[in-house]
Order: structure tokens, then C-alpha cells, then sequence
């Protein structure tokens, strides 16, 4: 059975599409932590879902970078176990620096709400072990979700495989179209150096059966049970 | 001793500021001749330090920590003694 942690903060709102999500891959078993005494011990992955933790206020994911359960998740983290975050998710792990980089207000100044493909870069994460190459479709919903670095940690972060995900079109071309928010180089993912922590802008948990518009969120929830149970088998639905 | 610190935050000038972008184009509209504009905040915390170098000690974890984020954003910062009520 693989244990898999969702932190909440207050005004995180993806954690139960999570737990919808994962109750759909075999063998995983998925609990729900308030960020106020989450304990991470006995699981064996934790998701930062999405949302708008403390009202996105002062920036993203700022405030709940001095959370108890984001000091809890560093361990984690350190200790070498798969993290993912998602939209805030991603926002707050940047913030609280377990991934470079920072999410910047969309280019464009809009909320952007729609169904976006992006490319697998790397498939030594986690995450994406047996995605490399793959182009996914799913939804993204943000208003803070242009990636900005400056040019000597984008360079490093392409040099290094830490780009995860990236915008492209349908066929897995990564154009100044397909680029919903000005992220530098087209980047909707990344991961930290040694590939266990990773955040994108996209919702991975709300395309996981064909009645919510798409399936290929729900590849990248079941590589990680494939990665931490390589004796395991998920089904692809 | 009780301290009043204005902390002033800056998107970085190599990153874009879009906001700042939005008001030049609105700036313009309104028919002046605007180049640049950058946004920013200000944040005034009041708080309790011994004397003014722990004050300026506690500035710079307020900025560094959370109140700006060095990846995208400068701040600074001036220090004063609070006016007793």
C-alpha cells in the first residue's frame, strides 16, 4: 500500500480532487493533513494541493512557507520521499525554497482558465518516470503562474534535466501561443536537483477519468505508485 | 523599545512588472506621455526590539523571510522610533 499525505492550509481547495483522484489508482491510500500538526511519518509521497492558502496574500504561497507543516515537508523532502505541488502547491514549494525559481502574475494580467497541453521533459522524477516525451493534456486555472528565474538558474535548470514540464501546442511544440502566462522558456514544471520534489501550474487531479474531459493527469498520479512499488502494475483508464 | 518599520518592495527591474505594464498602456490612454511604470508596496510593521541594531536585525528576517521574496523582489527599508500615543 503506498501512503499518500495532502497537506490543507487554510484556503487550500484541491486536496479531496486529490483524494478523489488517487482512490482511483490501486494500492494507494491517501490522508488529508492540516498544515497545523501534519506529521509525515509512515507516508511514502505528500501532495501541495491548490488553492488560495491565506488568501494568496502578501504573495502566493508566502505565508504558508512558515507553516508547521511546510517545515515537516522540508524533512520529507530532504529525506529523498516524492513531493508534489500543484498551482498553489507549486507556488508555496517555490516560496518556501524547495524548488528554484518563483510565479510571477500572468503576463497578460488574466486568470487563465483552460485546457493546455504540456511536454514530459525529464522521466527521472517520480512524477513523470515513464512520461518522458509525452505530451499531456490538462486544465489549468491561475492567475499567478508565469515562471520567471533569472538566466544563469534557467540555464542551470535545463542543463540539469530540472525543467519537468513545458507548454507546448497538441503536437508537443513549445510556442509563444501555447504559453498561457509568459513563463520563461515555456516552463510549467519543475523539479528540485535531485528530482523528488517537483510543482507544476497545472491540475494533474482534475483530469483523471474521461467524464471530467481527460485521463492524463491521472498518468502522472500513477507513475509515482509505479516508482515507489516498481512491483506494482497501474491501470491506465 | 517600540519601533515603527516602512518597508518598501520592488519587483527587481530585470523582472517584468505586468501590472506596471497595465497602468503605462491606462496612463497613456488618459493622453500623457508616460515610458515606464513599476509597481511596488509598502509594508509598515511596528514591533518591540531592545535597541535599534536588534531592530535592524529583525528588519532584515521580516524582508528576507517573508515579506519580499529575493528570487523576484528588492526592498528597503526605513526605521524609526515609535511616537508614544
Amino acid at each position: 500500500m503506498t501512503r499518500v499525505a495532502l497537506l490543507r492550509y487554510p484556503g487550500t481547495w484541491s486536496e479531496r480532487d486529490f483524494q478523489h483522484a488517487l482512490s482511483l489508482i490501486p494500492g494507494v491510500e491517501t490522508e488529508i493533513l492540516w498544515h497545523e500538526d501534519a506529521d509525515l511519518r509512515g507516508f511514502d509521497a505528500a501532495i501541495v494541493p491548490g488553492g488560495f492558502s491565506y488568501g494568496d496574500y502578501l504573495r502566493a504561497g508566502a505565508i504558508a512557507k512558515i507553516s508547521p507543516a511546510t517545515k515537516a515537508l522540508r524533512r520529507f523532502a530532504d529525506d529523498g520521499k516524492p513531493v508534489l505541488g500543484s498551482c498553489n502547491g507549486f507556488q508555496i514549494l517555490c516560496e518556501a525554497g524547495l524548488l528554484p525559481g518563483a510565479l510571477l502574475r500572468n503576463a497578460g494580467l488574466e486568470y487563465r482558465c483552460d485546457w493546455i497541453h504540456i511536454r514530459a521533459e525529464s522521466g527521472r522524477t517520480p512524477w513523470t518516470a515513464g512520461l518522458a516525451g509525452q505530451v499531456l493534456r490538462m486544465p489549468i486555472g491561475h492567475g499567478e503562474g508565469c515562471f520567471v528565474a533569472d538566466p544563469d538558474t534557467i540555464a542551470s535548470l535545463e542543463e540539469r534535466g530540472q525543467v519537468v514540464f513545458r507548454y507546448t501546442d497538441a503536437a508537443g511544440v513549445a510556442t509563444p501561443d501555447a504559453n498561457p502566462n509568459g513563463s520563461a522558456a515555456n516552463i510549467a514544471g519543475v523539479s528540485n536537483e535531485a528530482g523528488n520534489v517537483v510543482g507544476l501550474m497545472p491540475h494533474p487531479e482534475r483530469c483523471v477519468e474521461a467524464l471530467l474531459g481527460g485521463t492524463d493527469g491521472y498518468r502522472v498520479l500513477a507513475a509515482v505508485t509505479r516508482a515507489l512499488e516498481p512491483a506494482g502494475r497501474a491501470v491506465y483508464r | 523599545m517600540r519601533y515603527v518599520a516602512t518597508l518598501h518592495v520592488r519587483t527587481k527591474p530585470e523582472v517584468r512588472d505586468p501590472q506596471g505594464e497595465a497602468a503605462l498602456g491606462a496612463l497613456r490612454s488618459l493622453g500623457l506621455e508616460v515610458s515606464n511604470v513599476r509597481t511596488g508596496k509598502e509594508i509598515v510593521v511596528t514591533f518591540e526590539a531592545a535597541d535599534e541594531g536588534a531592530a535592524t536585525e529583525a528588519i532584515r528576517v521580516m524582508g528576507n523571510e517573508l515579506l519580499a521574496n529575493p528570487v523576484i523582489e528588492d526592498y528597503d527599508y526605513d526605521l524609526a522610533a515609535a511616537t508614544p500615543a
